[in-house]
Protein backbone atom coordinates (compact mmCIF):
# COMPACT_ATOMS: atom_id res chain seq x y z
CA UNK A 1 0.00 0.00 0.00
CA UNK A 2 1.51 3.33 -0.98
CA UNK A 3 -0.69 5.21 1.52
CA UNK A 4 1.17 6.21 4.69
CA UNK A 5 -1.51 5.18 7.16
CA UNK A 6 -0.97 5.88 10.85
CA UNK A 7 -3.03 4.13 13.50
CA UNK A 8 -3.34 5.65 16.97
CA UNK A 9 -5.34 4.45 19.96
CA UNK A 10 -7.47 7.13 21.57
CA UNK A 11 -8.18 5.73 25.03
CA UNK A 12 -11.78 6.37 26.01
CA UNK A 13 -12.71 7.33 22.46
CA UNK A 14 -11.65 4.69 19.96
CA UNK A 15 -9.04 4.46 17.22
CA UNK A 16 -7.74 7.10 14.83
CA UNK A 17 -6.45 6.43 11.34
CA UNK A 18 -4.68 9.28 9.59
CA UNK A 19 -2.91 9.70 6.29
CA UNK A 20 -1.73 12.55 4.06
CA UNK A 21 -3.53 12.86 0.74
CA UNK A 22 -1.81 13.27 -2.61
CA UNK A 23 -3.28 16.79 -2.90
CA UNK A 24 -1.27 17.94 0.11
CA UNK A 25 -4.12 17.62 2.59
CA UNK A 26 -4.64 15.29 5.48
CA UNK A 27 -7.43 12.88 6.39
CA UNK A 28 -8.22 11.51 9.84
CA UNK A 29 -10.84 8.88 10.47
CA UNK A 30 -11.99 8.37 14.05
CA UNK A 31 -13.63 5.05 14.85
CA UNK A 32 -15.56 5.66 18.06
CA UNK A 33 -16.03 2.78 20.48
CA UNK A 34 -19.78 3.24 20.12
CA UNK A 35 -19.64 2.69 16.36
CA UNK A 36 -19.77 6.30 15.20
CA UNK A 37 -17.15 7.30 12.61
CA UNK A 38 -15.87 10.83 12.06
CA UNK A 39 -13.95 11.92 9.01
CA UNK A 40 -11.76 14.98 9.55
CA UNK A 41 -10.40 16.62 6.42
CA UNK A 42 -7.63 19.23 6.54
CA UNK A 43 -7.14 21.00 3.21
CA UNK A 44 -3.44 21.57 3.93
CA UNK A 45 -1.56 19.14 6.11
CA UNK A 46 -0.45 21.96 8.41
CA UNK A 47 -3.95 23.39 8.95
CA UNK A 48 -4.97 23.72 12.57
CA UNK A 49 -8.69 23.58 11.99
CA UNK A 50 -10.30 20.90 9.87
CA UNK A 51 -11.82 22.15 6.62
CA UNK A 52 -14.73 19.83 7.17
CA UNK A 53 -15.90 17.11 9.52
CA UNK A 54 -18.30 14.35 8.58
CA UNK A 55 -20.02 12.35 11.31
CA UNK A 56 -21.45 9.02 10.27
CA UNK A 57 -23.48 6.35 12.00
CA UNK A 58 -22.31 2.77 11.74
CA UNK A 59 -24.62 1.85 8.85
CA UNK A 60 -23.85 5.05 6.93
CA UNK A 61 -20.12 4.49 7.35
CA UNK A 62 -20.39 0.93 6.03
CA UNK A 63 -22.39 2.15 3.06
CA UNK A 64 -19.81 4.83 2.30
CA UNK A 65 -17.01 2.32 2.71
CA UNK A 66 -18.61 -0.05 0.25
CA UNK A 67 -19.04 2.70 -2.32
CA UNK A 68 -15.48 3.99 -1.93
CA UNK A 69 -14.11 0.47 -1.97
CA UNK A 70 -15.68 -0.19 -5.35
CA UNK A 71 -18.29 -2.75 -4.29
CA UNK A 72 -20.93 -1.06 -6.46
CA UNK A 73 -19.00 0.24 -9.41
CA UNK A 74 -15.55 -1.11 -10.11
CA UNK A 75 -13.25 1.80 -10.77
CA UNK A 76 -11.00 1.32 -13.79
CA UNK A 77 -7.95 1.01 -11.59
CA UNK A 78 -9.36 -2.14 -9.98
CA UNK A 79 -9.94 -3.66 -13.42
CA UNK A 80 -6.33 -2.95 -14.28
CA UNK A 81 -5.22 -4.60 -11.08
CA UNK A 82 -7.16 -7.69 -12.06
CA UNK A 83 -5.45 -7.67 -15.45
CA UNK A 84 -2.12 -7.58 -13.70
CA UNK A 85 -2.96 -10.70 -11.77
CA UNK A 86 -3.77 -12.36 -15.07
CA UNK A 87 -5.56 -15.63 -14.65
CA UNK A 88 -5.13 -15.57 -10.91
CA UNK A 89 -7.71 -14.20 -8.52
CA UNK A 90 -7.61 -13.26 -4.88
CA UNK A 91 -10.79 -14.07 -3.00
CA UNK A 92 -11.96 -13.56 0.56
CA UNK A 93 -13.66 -16.79 1.62
CA UNK A 94 -15.47 -16.82 4.99
CA UNK A 95 -15.29 -20.17 6.77
CA UNK A 96 -18.87 -21.39 7.37
CA UNK A 97 -19.62 -21.96 11.05
CA UNK A 98 -20.50 -25.58 10.33
CA UNK A 99 -17.33 -26.26 8.36
CA UNK A 100 -15.62 -29.54 9.22
CA UNK A 101 -12.31 -27.76 8.60
CA UNK A 102 -12.60 -25.83 11.86
CA UNK A 103 -9.95 -27.09 14.23
CA UNK A 104 -7.80 -28.57 11.47
CA UNK A 105 -4.54 -27.12 10.23
CA UNK A 106 -4.20 -25.93 6.65
CA UNK A 107 -1.88 -28.88 5.99
CA UNK A 108 -4.44 -31.36 7.30
CA UNK A 109 -7.12 -29.88 5.06
CA UNK A 110 -4.94 -30.35 1.95
CA UNK A 111 -6.81 -27.43 0.36
CA UNK A 112 -4.10 -26.74 -2.19
CA UNK A 113 -3.60 -30.36 -3.17
CA UNK A 114 -7.33 -30.93 -3.61
CA UNK A 115 -8.37 -27.66 -5.27
CA UNK A 116 -5.24 -25.82 -6.44
CA UNK A 117 -6.13 -22.78 -4.33
CA UNK A 118 -3.51 -21.44 -1.92
CA UNK A 119 -4.43 -19.78 1.38
CA UNK A 120 -2.12 -16.80 1.82
CA UNK A 121 -3.62 -15.15 4.90
CA UNK A 122 -6.28 -15.66 7.54
CA UNK A 123 -8.41 -12.76 8.75
CA UNK A 124 -9.53 -13.16 12.32
CA UNK A 125 -10.08 -11.13 15.50
CA UNK A 126 -8.07 -9.70 17.08
CA UNK A 127 -4.93 -10.36 15.05
CA UNK A 128 -4.98 -11.50 11.42
CA UNK A 129 -2.46 -14.11 10.26
CA UNK A 130 -0.64 -12.41 7.41
CA UNK A 131 1.56 -15.20 6.07
CA UNK A 132 -0.48 -18.35 6.53
CA UNK A 133 1.66 -21.42 7.32
CA UNK A 134 0.69 -25.09 6.86
CA UNK A 135 0.57 -25.45 10.63
CA UNK A 136 -2.01 -22.67 11.15
CA UNK A 137 -5.32 -23.92 12.46
CA UNK A 138 -8.64 -22.80 10.99
CA UNK A 139 -10.93 -21.32 13.62
CA UNK A 140 -14.58 -20.47 13.74
CA UNK A 141 -15.23 -17.02 12.28
CA UNK A 142 -12.11 -16.99 10.13
CA UNK A 143 -12.01 -15.53 6.65
CA UNK A 144 -9.42 -17.12 4.37
CA UNK A 145 -7.62 -14.97 1.83
CA UNK A 146 -6.90 -17.32 -1.04
CA UNK A 147 -5.19 -17.15 -4.44
CA UNK A 148 -6.20 -19.37 -7.30
CA UNK A 149 -7.57 -19.55 -10.81
CA UNK A 150 -11.11 -18.43 -11.43
CA UNK A 151 -12.54 -21.89 -11.91
CA UNK A 152 -11.00 -23.37 -8.79
CA UNK A 153 -12.87 -21.34 -6.22
CA UNK A 154 -16.23 -23.07 -6.40
CA UNK A 155 -14.54 -26.36 -5.59
CA UNK A 156 -12.59 -24.63 -2.83
CA UNK A 157 -15.72 -23.18 -1.25
CA UNK A 158 -17.54 -26.51 -1.45
CA UNK A 159 -14.66 -28.39 0.12
CA UNK A 160 -14.39 -25.83 2.89
CA UNK A 161 -18.10 -26.02 3.63
CA UNK A 162 -18.66 -29.77 3.40
CA UNK A 163 -15.33 -31.59 3.47
CA UNK A 164 -14.57 -34.39 3.42
CA UNK A 165 -11.26 -34.08 5.16
CA UNK A 166 -9.27 -37.08 6.17
CA UNK A 167 -10.03 -37.34 9.83
CA UNK A 168 -6.80 -36.67 11.63
CA UNK A 169 -6.73 -38.60 14.88
CA UNK A 170 -6.37 -35.73 17.31
CA UNK A 171 -8.96 -32.95 17.15
CA UNK A 172 -7.88 -29.93 19.01
CA UNK A 173 -10.02 -28.72 21.86
CA UNK A 174 -9.53 -25.12 20.84
CA UNK B 1 -36.05 10.90 49.81
CA UNK B 2 -39.44 10.02 48.38
CA UNK B 3 -40.36 9.18 44.80
CA UNK B 4 -41.68 12.72 44.38
CA UNK B 5 -38.36 14.13 45.58
CA UNK B 6 -36.55 11.86 43.17
CA UNK B 7 -38.79 12.96 40.29
CA UNK B 8 -38.11 16.63 41.01
CA UNK B 9 -34.40 15.92 41.40
CA UNK B 10 -34.22 14.15 38.06
CA UNK B 11 -36.20 16.95 36.41
CA UNK B 12 -33.79 19.57 37.78
CA UNK B 13 -30.77 17.48 36.75
CA UNK B 14 -32.18 17.05 33.27
CA UNK B 15 -33.05 20.75 32.97
CA UNK B 16 -29.69 22.03 34.14
CA UNK B 17 -27.89 19.37 32.12
CA UNK B 18 -29.68 20.56 28.98
CA UNK B 19 -28.85 24.20 29.69
CA UNK B 20 -25.19 23.26 30.22
CA UNK B 21 -25.24 21.40 26.93
CA UNK B 22 -26.70 24.40 25.12
CA UNK B 23 -23.89 26.51 26.53
CA UNK B 24 -21.37 23.91 25.43
CA UNK B 25 -20.44 23.06 29.03
CA UNK B 26 -20.05 19.67 30.62
CA UNK B 27 -22.93 18.17 32.57
CA UNK B 28 -20.81 17.49 35.67
CA UNK B 29 -20.75 21.10 36.97
CA UNK B 30 -24.47 21.33 36.18
CA UNK B 31 -25.22 18.32 38.41
CA UNK B 32 -23.04 19.74 41.19
CA UNK B 33 -24.87 23.03 40.89
CA UNK B 34 -28.24 21.26 41.11
CA UNK B 35 -27.15 19.59 44.34
CA UNK B 36 -25.83 22.85 45.68
CA UNK B 37 -29.13 24.65 44.98
CA UNK B 38 -31.49 21.94 46.25
CA UNK B 39 -29.32 20.95 49.20
CA UNK B 40 -29.81 21.99 52.83
CA UNK B 41 -26.82 24.36 52.93
CA UNK B 42 -26.65 27.93 51.70
CA UNK B 43 -28.37 29.03 49.50
CA UNK B 44 -31.46 27.73 51.32
CA UNK B 45 -34.29 29.19 49.19
CA UNK B 46 -34.72 25.95 47.24
CA UNK B 47 -33.51 23.57 49.93
CA UNK B 48 -35.82 20.60 50.08
CA UNK B 49 -33.57 17.58 49.78
CA UNK B 50 -31.23 16.68 52.57
CA UNK B 51 -28.63 13.95 52.57
CA UNK B 52 -30.09 10.73 53.91
CA UNK B 53 -29.31 7.04 53.78
CA UNK B 54 -31.12 6.83 50.47
CA UNK B 55 -29.13 9.60 48.80
CA UNK B 56 -25.91 8.16 50.19
CA UNK B 57 -26.74 4.73 48.84
CA UNK B 58 -27.62 6.08 45.41
CA UNK B 59 -24.37 8.06 45.38
CA UNK B 60 -22.41 4.97 46.38
CA UNK B 61 -23.87 3.10 43.41
CA UNK B 62 -22.86 6.00 41.17
CA UNK B 63 -19.31 5.86 42.50
CA UNK B 64 -19.20 2.10 41.98
CA UNK B 65 -20.38 2.41 38.38
CA UNK B 66 -17.95 5.22 37.57
CA UNK B 67 -14.97 3.18 38.76
CA UNK B 68 -16.27 -0.02 37.21
CA UNK B 69 -16.21 1.68 33.82
CA UNK B 70 -12.76 3.06 34.47
CA UNK B 71 -11.62 -0.48 35.22
CA UNK B 72 -13.20 -1.80 32.03
CA UNK B 73 -11.04 0.64 30.05
CA UNK B 74 -7.90 -0.61 31.78
CA UNK B 75 -7.10 -3.45 29.41
CA UNK B 76 -3.40 -4.19 29.48
CA UNK B 77 -3.18 -4.40 25.73
CA UNK B 78 -4.93 -1.04 25.47
CA UNK B 79 -2.58 0.55 27.96
CA UNK B 80 0.52 -0.77 26.24
CA UNK B 81 -0.74 0.26 22.82
CA UNK B 82 -1.62 3.85 23.67
CA UNK B 83 1.78 4.89 22.47
CA UNK B 84 4.86 6.82 23.32
CA UNK B 85 3.27 9.86 24.94
CA UNK B 86 1.92 8.07 28.00
CA UNK B 87 5.24 7.83 29.82
CA UNK B 88 6.92 11.09 28.93
CA UNK B 89 3.91 13.40 28.69
CA UNK B 90 2.37 11.78 31.74
CA UNK B 91 5.49 12.26 33.83
CA UNK B 92 5.89 15.93 32.91
CA UNK B 93 2.23 16.58 33.74
CA UNK B 94 2.62 14.66 37.01
CA UNK B 95 5.76 16.47 38.07
CA UNK B 96 4.34 19.92 37.39
CA UNK B 97 0.76 19.54 38.60
CA UNK B 98 1.11 17.10 41.47
CA UNK B 99 3.98 19.31 42.62
CA UNK B 100 1.87 22.48 42.47
CA UNK B 101 -0.99 20.61 44.15
CA UNK B 102 1.28 19.54 46.98
CA UNK B 103 2.45 23.12 47.51
CA UNK B 104 -1.16 24.30 47.75
CA UNK B 105 -2.01 21.39 50.05
CA UNK B 106 0.92 22.11 52.35
CA UNK B 107 0.09 25.79 52.44
CA UNK B 108 -3.54 25.06 53.32
CA UNK B 109 -3.31 22.12 55.74
CA UNK B 110 0.37 21.82 56.65
CA UNK B 111 2.28 18.56 56.19
CA UNK B 112 -0.57 16.05 56.50
CA UNK B 113 -2.59 13.39 54.70
CA UNK B 114 -5.15 16.04 53.85
CA UNK B 115 -2.48 17.89 51.90
CA UNK B 116 -1.75 14.74 49.88
CA UNK B 117 -5.42 14.25 49.05
CA UNK B 118 -5.70 17.88 48.01
CA UNK B 119 -2.62 17.48 45.80
CA UNK B 120 -4.27 14.53 44.07
CA UNK B 121 -7.50 16.54 43.62
CA UNK B 122 -5.54 19.31 41.88
CA UNK B 123 -3.45 16.94 39.81
CA UNK B 124 -6.09 14.88 38.07
CA UNK B 125 -7.92 16.44 35.12
CA UNK B 126 -11.34 15.35 34.00
CA UNK B 127 -11.27 12.68 31.29
CA UNK B 128 -15.01 13.04 30.75
CA UNK B 129 -14.90 16.79 30.19
CA UNK B 130 -11.72 16.73 28.09
CA UNK B 131 -13.07 14.03 25.79
CA UNK B 132 -16.42 15.76 25.44
CA UNK B 133 -14.66 19.03 24.61
CA UNK B 134 -12.32 17.41 22.09
CA UNK B 135 -15.31 15.84 20.39
CA UNK B 136 -17.57 18.92 20.52
CA UNK B 137 -14.88 21.31 19.29
CA UNK B 138 -13.81 18.99 16.48
CA UNK B 139 -10.36 18.27 17.84
CA UNK B 140 -10.35 14.48 17.64
CA UNK B 141 -8.55 14.58 14.31
CA UNK B 142 -5.78 16.85 15.61
CA UNK B 143 -2.36 15.40 16.34
CA UNK B 144 -2.11 16.81 19.85
CA UNK B 145 -5.26 14.92 20.84
CA UNK B 146 -3.06 11.82 21.15
CA UNK B 147 -1.00 13.63 23.78
CA UNK B 148 -4.06 14.79 25.75
CA UNK B 149 -5.55 11.32 25.92
CA UNK B 150 -2.21 9.72 26.78
CA UNK B 151 -1.75 12.11 29.72
CA UNK B 152 -5.28 11.34 30.88
CA UNK B 153 -4.45 7.61 30.91
CA UNK B 154 -1.38 8.27 33.04
CA UNK B 155 -3.45 10.36 35.45
CA UNK B 156 -6.09 7.64 35.73
CA UNK B 157 -3.44 5.12 36.77
CA UNK B 158 -2.00 7.43 39.43
CA UNK B 159 -5.45 8.22 40.79
CA UNK B 160 -6.40 4.55 40.89
CA UNK B 161 -3.43 4.11 43.24
CA UNK B 162 -4.55 7.11 45.33
CA UNK B 163 -8.16 5.96 45.85
CA UNK B 164 -7.39 3.63 48.71
CA UNK B 165 -5.29 6.24 50.45
CA UNK B 166 -7.98 8.91 50.16
CA UNK B 167 -10.58 6.50 51.53
CA UNK B 168 -8.73 5.09 54.52
CA UNK B 169 -5.17 6.39 54.74
CA UNK B 170 -3.82 8.96 57.12
CA UNK B 171 -3.94 7.22 60.50
CA UNK B 172 -0.94 5.73 62.29
CA UNK B 173 1.93 4.91 59.99
CA UNK B 174 1.61 1.20 60.81
CA UNK B 175 -2.15 1.27 59.99
CA UNK B 176 -1.45 2.95 56.70
CA UNK B 177 1.21 0.36 55.89
CA UNK B 178 -1.24 -2.47 56.64
CA UNK B 179 -3.75 -0.71 54.42
CA UNK B 180 -1.23 -0.46 51.60
CA UNK B 181 -0.36 -4.15 52.02
CA UNK B 182 -4.05 -5.10 51.91
CA UNK B 183 -4.62 -2.97 48.84
CA UNK B 184 -1.61 -4.52 47.10
CA UNK B 185 -2.85 -8.01 47.97
CA UNK B 186 -6.31 -7.23 46.70
CA UNK B 187 -5.01 -5.71 43.48
CA UNK B 188 -2.64 -8.64 42.91
CA UNK B 189 -5.54 -11.05 43.39
CA UNK B 190 -7.63 -9.03 40.98
CA UNK B 191 -4.91 -8.92 38.33
CA UNK B 192 -4.29 -12.65 38.74
CA UNK B 193 -8.03 -13.20 38.32
CA UNK B 194 -8.07 -11.11 35.15
CA UNK B 195 -5.17 -13.20 33.86
CA UNK B 196 -6.42 -16.69 34.77
CA UNK B 197 -10.18 -16.38 35.15
CA UNK B 198 -10.88 -14.67 31.85
CA UNK B 199 -11.66 -17.84 29.92
CA UNK B 200 -13.98 -19.51 32.44
CA UNK B 201 -15.73 -16.17 33.03
CA UNK B 202 -16.08 -15.76 29.32
CA UNK B 203 -17.67 -19.14 28.87
CA UNK B 204 -19.99 -18.60 31.81
CA UNK B 205 -21.17 -15.12 30.83
CA UNK B 206 -21.49 -16.08 27.19
CA UNK B 207 -24.02 -18.78 28.00
CA UNK B 208 -26.25 -16.83 30.32
CA UNK B 209 -29.56 -15.48 29.04
CA UNK B 210 -29.66 -11.69 28.99
CA UNK B 211 -31.53 -11.24 32.25
CA UNK B 212 -29.09 -13.37 34.18
CA UNK B 213 -26.15 -11.88 32.35
CA UNK B 214 -27.11 -8.48 33.74
CA UNK B 215 -27.65 -9.91 37.20
CA UNK B 216 -24.40 -11.86 37.17
CA UNK B 217 -22.31 -8.86 36.14
CA UNK B 218 -24.07 -6.54 38.57
CA UNK B 219 -23.74 -9.10 41.36
CA UNK B 220 -20.06 -9.55 40.65
CA UNK B 221 -19.53 -5.79 40.66
CA UNK B 222 -21.39 -5.14 43.91
CA UNK B 223 -19.87 -8.25 45.49
CA UNK B 224 -16.31 -7.21 44.72
CA UNK B 225 -17.03 -3.69 45.99
CA UNK B 226 -18.50 -5.13 49.20
CA UNK B 227 -15.49 -7.39 49.77
CA UNK B 228 -13.12 -4.47 49.32
CA UNK B 229 -15.18 -2.43 51.78
CA UNK B 230 -15.16 -5.31 54.29
CA UNK B 231 -11.37 -5.42 54.02
CA UNK B 232 -11.25 -1.79 55.08
CA UNK B 233 -10.31 -0.74 51.57
CA UNK B 234 -12.70 1.40 49.65
CA UNK B 235 -15.67 0.17 47.63
CA UNK B 236 -14.13 2.30 44.89
CA UNK B 237 -11.11 -0.03 44.66
CA UNK B 238 -13.40 -3.06 44.59
CA UNK B 239 -15.43 -1.63 41.73
CA UNK B 240 -12.28 -0.72 39.85
CA UNK B 241 -10.95 -4.26 40.25
CA UNK B 242 -14.27 -5.74 39.08
CA UNK B 243 -13.89 -3.69 35.93
CA UNK B 244 -10.28 -4.75 35.41
CA UNK B 245 -11.14 -8.44 35.88
CA UNK B 246 -13.85 -8.20 33.22
CA UNK B 247 -11.85 -5.94 30.90
CA UNK B 248 -10.12 -8.83 29.12
CA UNK B 249 -13.25 -10.91 28.55
CA UNK B 250 -14.95 -11.02 25.19
CA UNK B 251 -18.18 -9.74 26.73
CA UNK B 252 -16.61 -6.42 27.74
CA UNK B 253 -18.28 -4.47 24.96
CA UNK B 254 -21.60 -6.04 25.77
CA UNK B 255 -21.20 -5.09 29.41
CA UNK B 256 -20.34 -1.50 28.47
CA UNK B 257 -23.32 -1.32 26.17
CA UNK B 258 -25.76 -2.75 28.73
CA UNK B 259 -24.52 -0.72 31.68
CA UNK B 260 -23.88 2.67 30.03
CA UNK B 261 -27.33 3.93 30.96
CA UNK B 262 -27.03 2.72 34.56
CA UNK B 263 -23.73 4.48 34.89
CA UNK B 264 -25.04 7.73 33.43
CA UNK B 265 -28.06 7.86 35.73
CA UNK B 266 -26.23 6.90 38.91
CA UNK B 267 -23.19 9.03 38.12
CA UNK B 268 -25.50 12.03 37.68
CA UNK B 269 -27.03 11.27 41.07
CA UNK B 270 -23.55 10.82 42.56
CA UNK B 271 -22.52 14.32 41.50
CA UNK B 272 -25.87 15.66 42.63
CA UNK B 273 -25.58 14.11 46.08
CA UNK B 274 -22.04 15.42 46.39
CA UNK B 275 -23.43 18.84 45.53
CA UNK B 276 -25.89 18.51 48.41
CA UNK B 277 -23.04 18.63 50.89
CA UNK B 278 -21.33 21.69 49.40
CA UNK B 279 -21.81 24.65 51.67
CA UNK B 280 -21.52 27.94 49.80
CA UNK B 281 -21.14 29.83 53.06
CA UNK B 282 -17.77 28.07 53.30
CA UNK B 283 -16.60 30.34 50.48
CA UNK B 284 -15.30 32.60 53.20
CA UNK B 285 -13.01 29.78 54.40
CA UNK B 286 -11.99 28.15 51.15
CA UNK B 287 -12.69 30.92 48.65
CA UNK B 288 -9.11 32.16 48.52
CA UNK B 289 -7.89 28.58 48.31
CA UNK B 290 -10.18 27.85 45.36
CA UNK B 291 -9.08 31.01 43.57
CA UNK B 292 -5.37 30.34 44.03
CA UNK B 293 -5.73 26.66 43.18
CA UNK B 294 -7.69 27.46 40.02
CA UNK B 295 -5.08 29.98 38.85
CA UNK B 296 -2.23 27.58 39.61
CA UNK B 297 -4.09 24.82 37.78
CA UNK B 298 -4.45 26.94 34.66
CA UNK B 299 -0.76 27.88 34.81
CA UNK B 300 0.36 24.35 35.67
CA UNK B 301 -1.70 22.51 33.09
CA UNK B 302 -0.84 24.95 30.30
CA UNK B 303 2.82 25.06 31.32
CA UNK B 304 3.01 21.30 31.71
CA UNK B 305 1.25 20.83 28.39
CA UNK B 306 3.71 23.17 26.66
CA UNK B 307 6.72 21.27 28.02
CA UNK B 308 5.22 17.83 27.42
CA UNK B 309 4.17 18.84 23.92
CA UNK B 310 7.56 20.27 22.95
CA UNK B 311 9.29 17.18 24.32
CA UNK B 312 6.89 15.02 22.33
CA UNK B 313 7.64 16.89 19.09
CA UNK B 314 4.53 19.05 18.81
CA UNK B 315 4.43 22.72 17.79
CA UNK B 316 3.94 25.42 20.43
CA UNK B 317 0.33 25.98 19.41
CA UNK B 318 -0.44 22.28 19.49
CA UNK B 319 1.19 21.94 22.91
CA UNK B 320 -0.80 24.93 24.13
CA UNK B 321 -4.04 23.32 22.95
CA UNK B 322 -3.12 20.10 24.74
CA UNK B 323 -2.42 21.90 28.01
CA UNK B 324 -5.64 23.90 27.87
CA UNK B 325 -7.67 20.72 27.29
CA UNK B 326 -6.45 19.46 30.67
CA UNK B 327 -7.58 22.46 32.75
CA UNK B 328 -11.07 21.17 33.47
CA UNK B 329 -11.28 19.04 36.61
CA UNK B 330 -14.28 16.87 37.31
CA UNK B 331 -15.20 13.35 38.25
CA UNK B 332 -11.94 12.26 39.89
CA UNK B 333 -11.54 15.40 41.97
CA UNK B 334 -15.06 14.81 43.28
CA UNK B 335 -14.51 11.08 43.81
CA UNK B 336 -11.32 11.67 45.81
CA UNK B 337 -12.99 14.34 47.95
CA UNK B 338 -16.02 12.11 48.51
CA UNK B 339 -13.85 9.19 49.64
CA UNK B 340 -11.81 11.49 51.87
CA UNK B 341 -14.97 12.94 53.42
CA UNK B 342 -15.85 9.48 54.76
CA UNK B 343 -12.34 8.76 55.98
CA UNK B 344 -12.41 8.72 59.78
CA UNK B 345 -8.65 9.19 59.96
CA UNK B 346 -8.80 12.70 58.55
CA UNK B 347 -9.51 15.83 60.53
CA UNK B 348 -13.28 16.46 60.71
CA UNK B 349 -13.12 20.19 59.97
CA UNK B 350 -10.66 19.66 57.14
CA UNK B 351 -12.93 17.05 55.59
CA UNK B 352 -15.77 19.56 55.35
CA UNK B 353 -13.41 22.10 53.83
CA UNK B 354 -12.18 19.52 51.34
CA UNK B 355 -15.73 18.84 50.16
CA UNK B 356 -16.55 22.51 49.77
CA UNK B 357 -13.21 23.12 48.10
CA UNK B 358 -13.49 20.22 45.64
CA UNK B 359 -17.05 21.19 44.68
CA UNK B 360 -16.31 24.86 44.06
CA UNK B 361 -12.94 24.15 42.46
CA UNK B 362 -14.56 21.71 40.03
CA UNK B 363 -17.31 24.20 39.20
CA UNK B 364 -14.71 26.88 38.43
CA UNK B 365 -12.16 24.82 36.48
CA UNK B 366 -14.78 22.86 34.54
CA UNK B 367 -16.37 26.11 33.34
CA UNK B 368 -13.17 28.09 32.73
CA UNK B 369 -11.49 25.04 31.20
CA UNK B 370 -14.19 24.50 28.61
CA UNK B 371 -14.35 28.19 27.68
CA UNK B 372 -10.56 28.40 27.29
CA UNK B 373 -10.53 25.17 25.32
CA UNK B 374 -13.07 26.54 22.88
CA UNK B 375 -10.85 29.59 22.31
CA UNK B 376 -7.46 27.91 22.61
CA UNK B 377 -6.71 27.86 18.89
CA UNK B 378 -7.43 31.59 18.60
CA UNK B 379 -5.41 32.29 21.75
CA UNK B 380 -2.61 30.13 20.41
CA UNK B 381 -2.42 32.18 17.21
CA UNK B 382 -2.12 35.36 19.28
CA UNK B 383 0.40 33.95 21.78
CA UNK B 384 2.57 32.13 19.25
CA UNK B 385 2.33 34.27 16.11
CA UNK B 386 5.00 32.55 14.02
CA UNK B 387 4.20 28.88 13.97
CA UNK B 388 6.80 26.31 13.18
CA UNK B 389 5.40 24.22 10.37
CA UNK B 390 3.75 21.08 11.54
CA UNK B 391 6.28 18.36 10.86
CA UNK B 392 4.06 15.39 11.40
CA UNK B 393 4.75 12.44 9.17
Amino acid sequence: MPVDLRETRLPGVGVKYAFPTAQGGRLSVIMHNDGQRDIYYYRRASDEDPTSVVELHDDEARQLGAILGGAYERPRIVEELEMALGELQIEWVPVPDSSPAIGLTLAECKLRALTGVTVIAILREPEPVSGAQPGDRIQQGDTLVAVGKAGQFSKFRRLLAEGPFEASGERSAE
Amino acid sequence: MSLADLAITIAVLGGLGLVARRLGLSAIPAYLLAGLLLGPNEPTQLAFISPSEVTEFVAELGLVFLLFFLGLEFTFSRLTRTGRHVGLGGLVDFAVNAGLGLIVGLAAFGPSSEALVLAACLYVSSSAIAIKGLSDFRRLGDDETDLVLAILVFEDIVVALMLGYAAAGGGEVSDTLILVAKALGFITAGLAASRWLTKPLDRLLDRLPLEFFLLAVFGFLVGTAAIAEELGLSEAIGALMAGIVLSETSVREQIEERFFSFRDIFAALFFFVFGLSIDVSAVGDVGWLVAIAALLTIAGKVGGGLVAGRVGGFTQRQSFNAGVALIAHGEFTIILAQLASENEELDFVVRDELVAFAGLYTLVTATVGIVLMKESKRLGRILFPVPRLNQEA
